[in-house]
């Protein structure tokens, strides 16, 4: 009876207690209200994190704010071309524009972007206070100037990764046919001789055997430029050619001859390591780019792959997707003599450390609202489930959200080597010129895929053209 | 004088939309001619640079590779589609069971964006995926990889085109053979001509204005090639299907080059232009001139 009158006097209270407060909802039904009905425009490239925006946080902004967030997810090259046109004439059409890492150089030359940091401190009513800078990983240092400002709230992270299928390399048959081919145990490789011996190995097994098994993914599309980045930004550096092989201190030089190392031997080394590889992998790697690697490894086809991870998830989760769920392994990509000790004292890298932010126009219409979008996906409550269905952190309290935990141990260690190693990645150099010398020197480099020119000589015309191209562009003197 | 007031009136909104769109859009591309410009050169500014940029695409042995496999492509793609387009157009008009619904399913592919059909086409040709790649290593042996083999690509987006654009060519040549009179072809019946005899001496010359109308759509279509190819083969392998218009779209848009893509894009319409007019000069005017 008395517990009966209990239970009934504290629901009077609580009742009577939210009647006295003042109406007072929470900070983005507050702040979003000046700006109900707007309706914010953001362009992106299809992928995993840019899915969960549209589908997930989009769809919860709206429903907290009344600012209705229309998210255009497209390919990467559309993407920008929406982006830069829109920007550069200055239309207004975006609100957001996902920033990849690598042209941020070239969006702040331009002054394309809103400086989020001055923004904020400008306009402290805009302020979460549950969005702060401070917890976003280091990889957010790209996307700042040099005065520490943020110019892009980081949306995805993520290393190249070199994935392999723990079914394959635990087999004890595949190991002691491996062992009897090789002299060696059957596990992960750290060099680039062992990893060709893997792909030799598995792509004679699939032959022998009747399977569509190959021994390496090859991301060596002959007329779209993600080969050209898969050799510069994944191979080279791992023979210990960084940053393209152009010496930014140098006067941009790019050729041997001019102090640069694009057509050095370690680049020509890499690239005849990768032709074989390529040679040996799946007969789709020469129509594969970025998507159509993982989309390969998922389906089975190959033993191991350097892999964006971006894709790890639902390659090791989705059996929707993906047939080889519960069978990925994760390790850092094989590398040469003196590059782990480039990486650790910072001279070098091992891999390529991608990712993007989402950023504010100049040209934007709504950019206070904008500004509380941003925010809204930067706030460390949201970032477990998105981490958890794409595999991406960009704040440091992520780590320890339990479904990213479990996702880490699904992923076999991921996000672990994300957090402990991710300093030996890198993401692209710090030029602005990106697109343009890599379309310079593209047609030369699709050459050389098709064997209309050799490698070594294809390097050294690449080196040329990049001169000449940088020299076109007025940053070679 | 007031209906003359009245027709510039009723005119005045779509001059305005041809120039909004088509004339003030050209002079701007030929003013972007005449300069250098890339925003993310180190002096973003546009420079005025004479005809620099013209001198550059006539020493440009990219350009003029990129000409050459497009000349090739629309040589092949456009005969191709007259030839098969008439064939069409002659069996759709006759008779048979199930006419309407043949007739709309070959007029499909026409409705399509051209990404669609670049993208549908790289499902098929995709090795490990596709079906092409697939049924002709099962029946012949043959391995198609339009990733590898320059010849198999080119072939590749001339079928894709031939696919697509045959019905257009189709549907105007009905339209040109509905359009007949039959005295003629009941004359040269009587007159015991044979069905050759009928095809040179008397169809052709008639259907002649539709089809050279059409072969100059398809021509100039052809010549401006982009979208279906960029997703198809991205321009390559190499430069192999690197047709003008994927190369003045990797000129313009991710190498940003505004200038040199603008010069070309003026140098490809005046080809188009002189193309259409030497096929004019060869086919139209002689006849004209006759009557």
């Amino acid at each position: 009876m008395f517990m009966r009158h209990k239970g009934g006097l504290t629901a009077l209270a609580i009742a009577l207690m939210t009647s006295a407060l003042p109406a007072h909802a929470d900070f983005w039904s507050d702040a979003g209200a000046k700006y109900k009905g707007v309706v914010l425009h953001g362009v992106t490239e299809s992928s995993p994190p840019s899915a969960y925006i549209k589908d997930v946080l989009a769809p919860e902004f709206e429903a907290k704010t009344g600012i209705k967030v229309e998210i255009e997810t497209t390919s990467w090259d559309q993407m920008y071309d929406k982006a830069i046109k829109d920007m550069e004439a200055g239309t207004g059409i975006y609100d957001m524009v996902y920033i990849e890492q690598d042209i941020i150089y070239a969006y702040l030359q331009r002054n394309f972007l809103v400086n989020m940091t001055k923004a904020l401190a400008e306009k402290p009513e805009l302020k979460a206070a549950t969005y702060d800078e401070s917890h976003f990983t280091t990889f957010a240092n790209y996307f700042k100037n040099g005065d520490g400002d943020l110019f892009g709230v980081p949306m995805e992270a993520f290393i190249k990764v070199y994935l392999y299928r723990t079914d394959l390399f635990n087999d004890p048959a595949i190991q002691a046919a491996f062992k009897e081919k090789t002299g060696k145990d059957l596990k992960p490789a750290t060099t680039h001789e062992d990893y060709t011996a893997i792909a030799d190995f598995f792509t004679e097994y699939g032959k022998a055997n009747g399977l569509d098994l190959w021994g390496s993914t090859a991301q060596a599309h002959t007329g779209h430029p993600a080969s050209w980045y898969e050799f510069f930004e994944s191979i080279a550096p791992t023979f210990g050619v960084y940053n393209w092989g152009i010496d930014a201190n140098n006067n941009y030089a790019a050729s041997v001859a001019n102090g640069g190392t694009m057509n050095s031997d370690k680049a020509k080394e890499a690239l005849k390591w990768w032709l074989h590889l390529r040679d040996i992998a799946p007969p789709e790697s020469p129509q594969s780019t970025w998507t159509e690697t993982a989309t390969t490894f998922a389906a089975g086809r190959v033993a191991q792959g350097l892999i964006y991870g971006e894709n790890a998830a639902w390659i090791a989760s989705d059996a929707s997707k993906s047939k080889v769920v519960g069978m990925v392994g994760t390790a850092l990509p094989p590398l040469s003599d003196g590059v782990m000790a480039d990486a650790e004292s910072g001279k070098g890298y091992i891999g390529y450390y991608d990712g993007g932010a989402f950023g504010l126009p100049a040209s934007s219409k709504n950019q206070e609202a904008a500004l509380l979008f941003l925010q809204y996906i930067g706030q460390d409550e949201v970032q477990p489930g998105w981490a958890a269905a794409a595999p991406r952190i960009t704040n440091t309290a992520t780590y320890d959200a339990q479904e990213v935990k479990d996702m880490n141990a699904q992923l076999g260690g991921y996000y672990d080597m994300l957090r402990d190693q991710g300093k030996l990645f890198a993401g692209a150099p710090p030029y602005p010129f990106h697109a343009q010398v890599r379309e310079a020197t593209a047609p030369i480099f699709y050459d050389i895929l098709t064997g209309k020119i050799g490698p070594d000589e294809g390097l050294d015309a690449m080196a040329a053209k990049a001169e000449e191209e940088l020299t076109s562009l007025g940053y070679r003197k | 004088m007031q209906s003359k007031k009245l027709g510039w009136l009723l005119l005045s909104p779509t001059l305005f939309i041809l120039g909004l769109f088509g004339i003030f859009p050209f002079i701007y591309v030929v003013w972007v001619s005449f300069h250098e410009w890339n925003p993310f050169a180190a002096n973003p500014e546009k420079l005025f640079n004479w005809a620099e940029n013209y001198r550059k695409v006539v020493f440009d042995a990219q350009f003029l590779a990129s000409l050459g496999v497009t000349l090739a492509f629309v040589f092949f793609a456009v005969v191709s589609e007259v030839v098969i387009g008439y064939l069409l157009a002659q069996a759709f008009m006759k008779n048979f069971p199930g006419k309407s619904f043949f007739r709309t399913i070959h007029t499909l592919p026409l409705i399509m964006a051209p990404i669609i059909v670049g993208s549908i086409w790289k499902l098929m040709t995709t090795p490990s995926i596709g079906i092409i790649p697939n049924l002709l290593d099962t029946w012949f042996g043959i391995d198609l990889n339009i990733g590898q083999s320059a010849l198999a690509a080119f072939s590749i987006t001339v079928i894709m085109d031939i696919w697509h654009w045959t019905p257009l060519v189709t549907l105007s040549l009905i339209a040109a053979l509905v359009s007949l009179p039959s005295d003629p072809f009941e004359q040269a019946q009587i007159d015991g001509a044979n069905k050759r005899q009928v095809f040179w001496h008397i169809t052709l010359p008639m259907i002649r204005p539709a089809l050279i109308a059409t072969v100059f759509i398809r021509l100039m279509d052809a010549m401006r090639t982009v979208d279906e190819v960029l997703m198809l083969t991205g321009g390559g392998p190499g430069s192999a299907t690197r047709y003008v218009g994927v190369h003045i779209y990797k000129e313009v848009f991710p190498r940003t080059n505004y200038g040199y893509g603008s010069a070309i894009s003026v140098i490809v319409l005046y080809l188009s232009i002189v193309i259409c007019w030497l096929l004019y000069v060869s086919l139209i005017a002689p006849r004209n001139k006759k009557g």
